[in-house]
């Protein structure tokens, strides 16, 4: 690669969902005048939505939680309204469920008041307050005395919706510089403003930067000079329930969330793939520990506990994992709550940050991305391009999903659609294959997870993470330390023996 | 599992000889080589010639795997075709691990002769078509 | 499930045995060897299921009176098999089955509707993962179910690790200790949280004792530490309750965690054709010939109860098989009120559930029980007992084991007596 390939216009630190997120915005555009609009975005981890964005509830808010006027609360509601459109293009799972936030007590009514008065003044879309025997004709037995009914909530995809736009972005154009830490930023001059050194060794340089470094992004800013905003790591940790339990819920229920509470409470929420998430909890964690995404025995107890209230038959076969995700907070461990987002030129011309992206953030992304875009083009001046492909080709999502005739047509023209590797979640070869050959080029065992969703079922890849192995060495000559889940360090040691074929 | 008295040691077995399993509870003596004295527990004769050579020459049969040439499986899985001295396995192992095998490869073929002069053989135990 | 469409062909089948490990390989010959149409399903690209990769001896001591390594031990099946031409399907899945024996399947190339008279439910178990546990701390690379490092060691060539912590002294465990330590890694130490181990007596002293592998009984793992590759485990000791007790905690360095903490009768299949399933064992609740709750639908192996011994599993299957049989040809007689069978003190579960009368012409004109104790004992005793307390049998053991799958056996003209009666039979030890 020449030192040429390494000069972008405008270059995001960060491929998380408003990373990428942004990089589709930009690649729906081109420069009004002069020669192409490049694009690149450097992510520290070996595939896209490694972080927060693969690591939370997956739910689109409605936009009743957050105060009217506020950055957040605008940006929610506009980028819920976008996410239709976006799924159908990108093939992305969503499925509107709704939600009811519920009074349980007198107490909560204030609570429940204040959210309804929030919506109305954010422009949430056909908001009803519902007494106990309307809300039981969406979620039969559910306890409450009021219930906020907010039809535009639902769930969706969020390591889906991040992997579809940086997909789709790269197929427009945008280059992804995956496994490429920043380690530091220099300023330089005209259009080459900032010299961006990656962990690669490489030089990237760029006349914007875009700091999307979600958990890091105070880090980031400090490579600048900027030196007074700050960001605190809280984890949420969860359970993923089997999908035995599948239909349970009709729709997403929350509690009213108290005014300090630092998320929304725990609560069971579907997902898109049939499961039921149990959490998250609210942690802060030490300030060097930002990605430690451990499982604690204390919230684990509590979440099995609330669980068990929440659907008194769980059994312990349930619980199938648990996982954690950190939200990157501006808000001190000691003040609690949260705060709005702040997307902002900062006092460094080009020089974009997106700081306290915690939820709405996977809600509010495109409409974040819409944001930045505007923010870019007062630097240079941008028009829609006529070429811009929105779709995502060849993807026909889950195969397992599709009409019985459909699925036997296929496999006629695609024999691999017959043979099945992950059994729980029915994942054919066909499916891994084209996730292993994602145009990404990430090839880590939760890239094909997150594509195929292999390994996500009940027996957690005890039956098919050594078949994947197995094809990842024949058919694409992978070597025993060619092998990570994420990234650190590789799965297996070595050969048993060497000799023979090898192998 | 054994406790030292002054001229005798008690020690408990887990017989292996099939999966009957028994608790045999043996008196034996260290002094001039392992030697059994009195046992108990154990519901057939095997027991006890168990129980003596557990204490004299323990006996093991291992198994293992070794690389092979153009073969539909990567691995032969191999054993020794009669138990080995255990103090021996080692020996045994590394005799093993130096051998590369070429398919096919057939239930029962016997790859190595004598291996570290233990008296035995070294069985293939999986079926390795050529590739 | 809809009618496959015109171009796409129903095959229909007297019986469909799915799962070519021992189990099904068992069933099958013997429905063959009934006279039997057979179909014999398997998902992998070859017969004998967990056996390819239990390359250790110890198999077929019952059976024929031989220590055979698990793939001989299939070996033996397999061949036998072929003499009989059974049709056997690989690399095929089976996705669907109704309550009507209608089967969904699924191969390269193909997805197709099998309508069969019989099925012989035989897929064998899973392992319990990490989440069933629910073990706190970070989720490195490193961590493995036993099962599958044996799979990567015995089958792939592939090396898990070097530096190595066993979670669960049951006999994958144990018998991965030994392996792992034959190929150079280090086994520091196997943690069981019961005060018993979980594995059979002569595993304990050939995996672990001979090689100096310490085994913790009372301990668990209380975190797991690392956040690229595993760096080590905390353990700690418990209580009678189980739970961790304060001030015992240490660290154990290790960069591979192998779990062999149970292991789960795999029925998917079963559920989605509305068997009724065991909440203690997780397998069908079956009659004396293996035949579940949906008539023409059996099961047997792994799949039914998960078993200690394969000589076991074979014997069992086969009996499956030789009902199955009967049934498509119907000389098996329709159950009517079955009698109960019925776990006592001290025994965990028996199988079968209940036994039909009249039974049967699939055995002698013996019943047998299988079942598990609930916790160890020396010089035991076994009763088979009436519900009002009638000694019907009584046998000593010197030793009963939770480990251990127990046997006994009753007359059927016992049975009938008991029907004839209304009475239940309950076995229990002490």
């Amino acid at each position: 690669m020449t030192n040429a390939d390494l000069n972008y216009d405008v270059l995001i630190v960060g491929a998380g969902v408003v990373g990428c997120a942004i990089a589709r915005e930009l690649a729906r555009h081109r420069k009004r005048e002069g020669e192409a609009f490049r694009v690149g975005v450097l992510e520290k981890e070996p595939d896209v939505s490694f972080g927060t964005s693969s690591r939370n509830s997956a739910v689109l808010h409605s936009g009743i939680n957050y105060a009217p006027g506020s950055l957040r609360g605008a940006l929610n509601v506009k980028g819920n309204a976008m996410m239709d459109r976006l799924c159908a293009d990108l093939k992305v799972p969503i499925k509107r469920i709704g939600k009811l936030t519920v009074a349980l007590t007198e107490e909560d009514l204030p609570g429940l008041h204040k959210q309804r008065s929030q919506g109305e003044a954010n422009g949430v879309p056909g908001m009803e307050l519902m007494d106990n025997a309307k809300m039981r004709t969406i979620q039969p037995g559910i306890e409450g005395i009021l219930g906020l009914w907010t039809p535009t909530s639902a769930i969706i995809s969020s390591f889906g919706l991040t992997i579809a736009l940086a997909e789709n972005a790269q197929a427009n154009g945008v280059d992804f510089h995956l496994n490429c830490e920043v380690v530091g930023v220099e300023r330089g001059e005209g259009k080459r403003t900032f010299g961006v050194r990656g962990s690669d060794g490489r030089v990237y340089t760029s006349r914007l930067l875009i700091n999307a470094a979600g958990l890091h992004c105070d880090e980031v800013s400090a490579m600048l000079g900027i030196t007074d905003v700050k960001i605190w790591s809280c984890r949420g940790e969860y359970y993923v329930l089997d999908r035995r339990l599948d239909g349970t819920l009709k729709t997403l229920i929350y509690p009213v969330p108290g005014p300090n509470d630092p998320g929304l409470g725990i609560h069971l929420t579907p997902t898109v793939d049939g499961n039921i998430l149990i959490g998250p909890s609210a942690t802060y964690i030490p300030e060097e520990d930002r990605e430690d995404y451990r499982a604690t025995s204390a919230v684990m107890a509590d979440l099995r506990r609330e669980g068990l209230h929440l659907l008194p038959d769980l059994a312990a076969s349930d619980f199938i994992r648990s996982f954690s995700g950190n939200r990157p907070k501006q808000t001190p461990p000691e003040k609690g709550g949260n705060a709005d987002f702040t997307i902002e030129e900062t006092s460094v011309p080009g020089f974009i940050h997106l700081l306290g992206i915690e939820s709405p953030g996977l809600t509010s992304s495109p409409a974040i991305a819409g944001m930045v875009r505007d923010m870019v083009a007062k630097h240079i001046p941008l028009a829609e391009r006529d070429d811009f492909a929105p779709e995502r080709p060849g993807f026909i999502g889950t195969f397992a999903e599709l009409p019985l005739e459909q699925r036997m047509d296929l496999i006629r023209t695609e024999p691999e659609y017959g043979e099945v590797i992950c059994r729980c979640e029915r994942i054919t070869k066909r499916e891994i294959r084209q996730a292993i050959e994602n145009p990404l080029g990430a090839r880590t065992m939760a890239s094909i997870k997150y594509r195929a969703r292999a390994q996500m079922g009940r027996c957690q890849g005890g039956f098919c993470m050594p078949r994947i192995v197995r094809m990842l060495r024949d058919e694409y000559g992978f070597d025993p330390k060619d092998f990570f889940i994420r990234g650190g360090a590789p799965m297996f040691s070595g050969h048993v023996r060497e000799g023979g074929d090898g192998r | 599992m054994t406790e030292k008295t002054i001229e005798s040691i008690k020690g408990e077995f887990v017989c292996v000889v099939c999966p009957n399993g028994c608790f045999i509870e043996a008196e034996y003596t260290t002094e001039g080589g392992a030697k059994l004295l009195s046992l108990a527990g154990n519901r057939c004769e095997r027991g006890r010639d168990w129980v003596r050579q557990e204490l004299e020459t323990p006996m093991r049969t291992i198994a293992t795997s070794i690389p092979v040439r153009d073969g539909d499986f990567l691995l032969a899985s191999v054993r020794t075709a009669a138990p080995i001295p255990l103090e021996r396995v080692a020996d045994v192992m590394r005799e093993i691990r130096a051998r590369t095998l070429d398919a096919p490869l057939s239930i029962g073929q016997v790859v190595i002769k004598n291996p570290a002069g233990t008296n035995t053989e070294i069985v293939v135990t999986r079926e390795v078509a050529r590739r | 499930m809809s009618a496959a469409t015109g171009s796409n062909r129903v095959i229909e089948r007297d019986l469909v045995v799915i799962g070519g490990g021992p189990a099904g390989l068992a069933a099958a010959i013997a429905a063959r060897e009934a006279g039997g149409d057979v179909l014999l399903i398997e998902r992998d690209r070859i017969l004998g299921g967990i056996l390819n990769q239990c390359i250790h001896d110890g198999f077929g001591l019952h059976r024929f009176g031989e220590a055979l390594s698990g793939p001989e031990y299939a070996g033996r099946f397999i061949s036998r098999l072929r003499e009989l031409d059974v049709p056997v399907m690989q690399n095929t899945i089976v996705l669907g089955l109704s309550r009507d024996r209608r089967l969904l399947v699924s191969r390269l190339g193909e997805l197709q509707e099998i309508r069969a008279r019989a099925v012989i439910l035989a897929m064998g178990c899973r392992e319990r993962t990490r989440g069933a546990l629910s073990i706190p701390g970070h989720r490195p690379s490193g961590v493995y179910t036993a099962g599958a490092a044996q799979n990567f060691v015995n089958m792939e060539n592939i090396m898990p690790g070097s530096r190595i912590c066993i979670l669960g002294s049951g006999d994958i465990g144990l018998i991965m200790a030994r392996r792992m330590t034959l190929e150079g890694a280090k086994v520091e130490a196997v943690f069981e949280l019961l005060p018993w181990s979980s594995g059979l007596p002569r595993n304990i002293r050939q995996c672990l004792v001979d090689y100096g592998i310490p085994l913790f009984l009372s301990t668990t793992v209380v975190d797991i530490v690392g956040m690229g590759r595993l760096e080590g485990v905390r353990v700690a000791q418990v209580d009678e309750q189980r739970r961790p007790v304060e001030g015992t905690e240490r660290f154990v360095p290790c960069d591979t965690l192998l779990l062999s903490v149970g292991l789960i009768p795999e029925n998917e299949l079963a559920r989605e054709a509305g068997i009724s399933l065991s909440p203690i064992t997780g397998g069908a609740l079956v009659d004396a010939d293996c035949m579940t709750d949906v008539p023409g639908i059996f099961s047997c192996g792994n799949a039914l109860h998960v078993h200690d011994l394969v000589d076991r599993v074979s014997e069992e299957a086969e009996r499956a098989g030789r009902a199955a049989a009967a049934y498509v040809s119907g000389a098996l007689p329709k159950a009517d009120a079955p009698v109960a069978v019925r776990p006592g003190a001290g025994v965990r579960y028996v199988m079968p559930d209940h036994v039909s009368v009249p039974k049967v012409i699939s055995g002698p004109e013996k019943i047998t029980l299988a079942f598990r104790v609930t916790e160890p004992r020396r010089d035991g005793v076994v009763r088979l007992t009436t519900d009002d307390g009638v000694v019907l049998k009584e046998e000593k053991h010197p030793r009963l084991h939770p480990a251990e799958m127990v046997w006994a056996s009753l007359d059927l003209s016992q049975f009938e007596e008991m029907k004839r009666s209304g009475k239940t039979l309950e076995v229990s030890a002490s």
